[in-house]
């Protein structure tokens, strides 16, 4: 029994130890979406432009929808890798992006600052599309295959690696 | 030691049951639809806030969130249906109470458990032991002929 007693220190410090190492690891703002797996949700807006778009323009084909913001600093960032993946890909998929609680002025300041995109924006007035797509903040990207599922997230701002990553999920080699 | 135990327990089943009570029958009164709705906001997480409810911040979010609980309220949702719809977008985190007013009970049996082990332990302990009485000169000299007497 007083043997046993010795095991108590390993039986509780290494997943006591592990949990924290695990946990300090990770960015405790980031929430497990429970949107991977299921239908993208269906929606239609204006875009900055002035047209309509909405999820049966993009049906048949991969599309990945960015939520950004101009006030948002990561997405400066991750600006030149959305803008250098609609080049890249043309045609094969579609590229969105949703204004976070921005104005339309301050969006257009931004893509005239720091380069048009090429795709197009849609304005979200009332934030519905955003709690859809249970965003709390942004740039989050979601990856949404040609069948209109969405299959992988990005909490945060993209990098290229991630970009490649994540487009692999929805049938797209770089 | 023990004479407190069954004070204890009986602390404790008492404690259990005023909880039952409270969840099984609660306030009688059935709620309006706005007081339903103040209720769901106060229980769902405002999604671009740092640990407030949707009932307390002013955000853009949180007034969407407030209008869709009204919309589905006012649709005929139940309150778990209207849970499950953020549920579904944001997960269990947009719920700032356990889903199931049973997990509250989980501190009070780890509690119980943790409490219980250290009744059994300290009763497993052998008692101490008693300090060595002091003997008078008369009692040694009476032990000291009894011992010789038996040894005789």
């Amino acid at each position: 029994m007083r043997r046993l007693r010795w095991l108590l220190v390993p039986i509780l410090v290494v997943p006591l130890g592990w949990l924290l190492f695990t946990g300090f690891g990770r960015d405790p703002r980031e929430v497990a979406s429970p949107l991977i797996g299921q239908p993208a949700p269906s929606w239609s807006f204006s875009t900055l432009a002035g047209n309509l778009l909405s999820t049966d323009d993009l049906a048949g084909r991969p599309y990945v929808v960015n939520f950004w913001a101009s006030w948002c600093g990561p997405c400066v960032d991750e600006h030149p890798i959305l803008t250098g993946t609609h080049e890249t890909f043309g045609d094969e998929l579609t590229m969105v992006g949703v204004l976070y609680q921005d104005a339309a002025t301050d969006a257009e300041a931004f893509l005239a600052r720091y380069g048009d995109s090429g795709y197009a924006h849609v304005l979200d007035p009332d934030g519905r599309l955003a709690i859809d797509y249970g965003v709390t903040g942004p740039p989050e990207t979601f990856f949404v295959d040609a069948d209109g599922i969405i299959r992988a997230k990005q909490f945060g701002p993209l990098t290229d690696a991630i970009m490649a990553e994540r487009l692999a999920v929805i049938g797209l080699d770089g | 030691m023990r004479s407190w135990l069954p004070a204890v327990a009986l602390g404790g089943l008492l404690a259990l049951l005023a909880l039952g009570a409270v969840l099984a029958f609660g306030s009688g009164a059935q709620p309006s639809a706005s007081e339903r709705t103040d209720a769901l906001a106060r229980e769902l997480r405002c999604p671009d806030c740092q640990g407030l409810s949707v009932a307390d911040s002013p955000t853009r979010s949180a007034q969407e969130i407030r209008r869709q609980i009204d919309e589905l309220v006012a649709g005929g949702a139940r309150d778990a249906d209207v849970r499950s719809h953020f549920v579904a977008r944001y997960g269990q985190w947009i719920l700032l109470a356990p889903s199931s007013p049973a997990y509250w009970l989980i501190p009070f049996v780890v509690v119980a458990a943790a409490a219980a082990g250290l009744v059994a332990w300290l009763a497993r302990r052998q008692p101490p032991v008693a300090d060595a009485v002091a003997l008078s000169d008369e009692q040694r000299r009476c032990l000291h002929e009894e011992v010789e007497a038996l040894d005789a």
